[in-house]
């Protein structure tokens, strides 16, 4: 019995590394689309966020019936939860790289239009991701408030690229949509980076039973 | 085992006590009824002689609580009674006692009395005047003699259960305590059952065996370790489910994790979709490839099921390092590019220029400049023909290239020689300095070399700039060193100006001439010599280009 629940706990596990691997293909893909303003690539980002919402359900099914079969407490009951509550932030993710790719497929944004501070956002909030994923496959508790405490580095980003539109907006030969993409851009990536410390939080809850926030 | 052997023996002295207390109850039952028998015929002798001697008299005096006794007539009336009023009994003749006593002189029976509720032992005796004198005992049921022995009996049961409790507990302890106590490490040092000394016996052939197969196993996977420790490419091996069974150095180090990742899942060690969907791949039981880039560099990675039995039972993951490879091809692909472009270009103009003059469409007076061009550029061909066999040649080693004593300053005087005029016409000072210097090496290819740094610092030179050559030696080597004051070369360009056909302005190669392949052979000669190559150039304000041939090094290839 408790070898068949640990069977499916490892399977749990797998099934969000590779959810995880998949939020990492598809932030590094519209990140890419972006930077070599790429359409071609663009497009294909909202298939990998298709996946994305297959993997979570297929996952929360998963988390479901273990709850309803195992009764897990402690410890497996954590594990469980929190897998339930990353999916989610994991899926967002998925669905805001997915968006900044809808953005670049209008070809509004030339690659000129894409200033250092974007790419070092994007950059960044790729490194976040990835971080916050790593940390839940090594179970690193240092790693996971690393993550978290990076959330300022991308928060300062954003504000920067706020200031430099806003300039821009002020200029007269300014192409408002394609300032408004911009900034959506950047707050999207602003989101992902938000939803990466919430998946840090949860490997931190996972691992110590303590959630702050 | 303990809790069975205590329930067993639990059981067995329980019911042993039952049943050993249900037959004592029938064989005292049996006792009891054959002393009261014995008692009855005594009291029946005992009042039958006091009757023959008193009388009724006798029976009237006699004052007893336990017998009942009738005295009865010959003719089975009743004469007299203990217990009831004569007058009302009934004839007693047919009685089965009396008729016994009347025929053999002694009877008994034994009746249930339904007016008592209790069963009747009766005796008769026959008097000598004929008259029967009959004694009746109230006799005891089985249940009425074990109710009355009820209390001592639950008394001894109690104390019986107690008592076999006790002793099954601390009986099934001893039985199991030498089992506890087996010491399965060692089977042959203990002592305790018998029986168990052929079970001991095998398990300890069975510990040998497994010792020794362990060993081997052992032995194995060490052989197996270091055989594909030292294999440059990587292995993994995986079980169905994707966990790490083997991986060796070469492909830790390529998926960049440094510790002992085995009995993990690979998916905790590199998690790319590529990966996932290779192993997704091989699960299904298809050998598939891919190839992967990582941060330090490009791999191939082949991923072959290992089916037994019909099902996936693990994954073998070869993983090489393409990344060289890859470079190599790239650059072999960009070479022939070029190559084929900078053949097709000079053709175009001398088969153009071919066709105008055989359809008669040039003037007469046109014809030796169209003739001009079409062997300028025939000759241009012939260079770059010239270049790559030169490079190719050089490529293979220089084979067939005499190795002798070189003086770098002659070379360097020799080039200036066939430079001059061309130096002439831009309006370009060449100057040599420095000193004779000897070196081991080709002679050809050490003018080649200086003639090729000098055609350039020519070729990308200022109107009324200078070249110069410069000669010198030190401890460790021999240098030419080649500097101008041209238009130099921007920094990030420096890196790649070695290689074949690269060309920092692309678009004015034409106007200033030359193949692309200059540079390349200067580095492939100077490889071929153990030469150094060192480049400082300021753009704007000219380039230095050291060739730095070590002393040392020289003797050996001798």
């Amino acid at each position: 019995m408790r070898s068949k629940f640990d069977e499916q706990l490892e399977l749990l596990h797998k099934e969000l590394i590779e959810m995880g691997a998949l939020c990492e293909s598809a932030i590094a893909m519209a990140a890419k689309a972006l930077a070599e303003g790429d359409t071609k690539m663009a497009s294909k980002v909202p298939e990998l966020s298709a996946d994305i919402d297959r993997k979570e359900r297929d996952i929360e099914t998963m988390c479901m019936k273990l709850l309803l079969q195992q009764q897990p407490v402690a410890r497996d009951l954590r594990t469980i939860s929190s897998a339930l509550k990353m999916v989610t932030d994991m899926e967002r993710i998925g669905d805001n790289s997915g968006d900044i790719a809808e953005i670049v497929t209008m070809a509004n944004i030339t690659v000129s239009d894409n200033t250092k501070h974007i790419q070092d956002m994007a950059r960044a909030t790729i490194k976040m991701v990835t971080d916050s994923i790593d940390a839940f496959v090594k179970k690193d508790i240092a790693l996971a408030n690393a993550v978290i405490a990076y959330d300022d580095v991308v928060d300062g980003f954003f504000d920067e690229i706020k200031t430099d539109l806003m300039k821009q907006f002020g200029s007269p030969e300014s192409n408002g949509e394609k300032v408004l993409d911009l900034l959506m851009i950047a707050k999207y990536f602003e989101r992902m980076g938000d939803h990466a410390v919430e998946i840090a939080k949860w490997v931190l809850f996972s691992i110590t039973g303590k959630k702050e926030g | 085992m303990k809790k069975r052997i205590f329930r067993t023996i639990f059981a067995v002295a329980i019911s042993i006590f039952l049943a050993s207390s249900l037959l004592f109850m029938a064989v005292l039952y049996d006792y009891f009824s054959g002393i009261q028998q014995n008692q009855l015929r005594m009291q029946i002798d005992l009042a039958s002689q006091g009757v023959e001697g008193e009388g009724i008299d006798y029976l009237q005096k006699l004052n007893i609580k336990d017998y009942r006794i009738t005295w009865i007539g010959t003719d089975g009336s009743v004469l007299y009674d203990s217990l009831s009023n004569v007058e009302e009994m009934e004839n007693h003749f047919e009685r089965e006692e009396v008729k016994e006593a009347l025929s053999q002189g002694y009877g008994t029976s034994s009746r249930y009395s339904s007016t008592l509720m209790q069963k009747y032992l009766y005796g008769a005796k026959r008097l000598s005047d004929g008259t029967v004198i009959r004694l009746s005992v109230t006799q005891k049921s089985l249940l009425i003699l074990t109710l009355g022995m009820l209390q001592p009996i639950i008394i001894i049961f109690v104390i019986a259960i107690f008592l076999s409790a006790f002793l099954a507990s601390r009986l099934s302890k001893k039985i199991v305590k030498p089992l506890n106590a087996l010491n399965l490490d060692k089977p042959l040092d203990n002592d305790g059952y018998d029986e168990l000394s052929p079970l001991l016996r095998r398990i300890d052939a069975q510990q040998k065996e497994i010792r020794k197969q362990s060993a081997v196993l052992r032995q194995k996977q060490n052989e197996f370790d270091v055989m594909t420790s030292s294999m440059s490419e990587g292995l993994i091996l995986l079980n169905g489910k994707g966990t790490i069974l083997s991986i060796n150095e070469a492909a830790a180090a390529f998926l960049g994790t440094d510790r002992c990742c085995t009995g993990e899942d690979i998916l905790e060690i590199n998690r790319g979709l590529a990966l996932v969907g290779l192993l997704n791949k091989a699960r299904d039981g298809k050998h598939s490839e891919w190839i992967m880039e990582l941060e330090n560099g490009r791999y191939q990675m082949i991923a072959s099921p290992v089916i037994s039995g019909g099902t996936v039972s693990g994954i073998v993951l070869l993983i090489f390092d393409v990344t060289e490879k890859e470079q190599a091809e790239q650059l072999r692909r960009e070479f022939t590019a070029n190559v084929s472009h900078e053949l097709k270009t000079p053709l175009h103009t001398i088969s153009g220029s071919a066709e105008l003059l055989a359809n008669g469409m040039v003037k007469p007076e046109d014809v030796p400049a169209f003739s001009k061009r079409i062997y300028s550029e025939a000759q241009r061909m012939i260079q770059l023909v010239e270049d790559i066999m030169r490079l190719s040649h050089l490529d293979e080693g220089a084979a067939n290239m005499k190795w002798e004593t070189v003086s770098l300053y002659a070379a360097a005087e020799e080039v200036i020689k066939v430079l001059s005029d061309k130096a002439e016409n831009m309006g370009i000072k060449l100057e040599l300095y420095g000193e004779a210097v000897q070196i081991n090496g080709i002679d050809q290819l050490i003018q080649e070399i200086i003639y090729n740094l000098c055609d350039n610092a020519i070729k990308y030179n200022r109107r009324g700039g200078s070249v110069s050559v410069t000669v010198r030696e030190t401890d460790k080597y021999a240098a030419v060193a080649v500097s101008d004051t041209g238009i130099g070369i921007p920094a990030e360009h420096q890196e790649r100006i070695f290689e074949r056909f690269y060309r920092v302005d692309k678009s004015h190669s034409k106007e200033i001439g030359g193949t692309g392949l200059g540079l390349s052979i200067v580095k492939h000669a100077a490889k071929l010599h153990n030469a150094e190559i060192q480049l400082h150039s300021v753009v704007n304000e000219g380039t230095e280009i050291t060739v730095k041939f070590p002393k040392a090094d020289n003797d050996h290839l001798l």
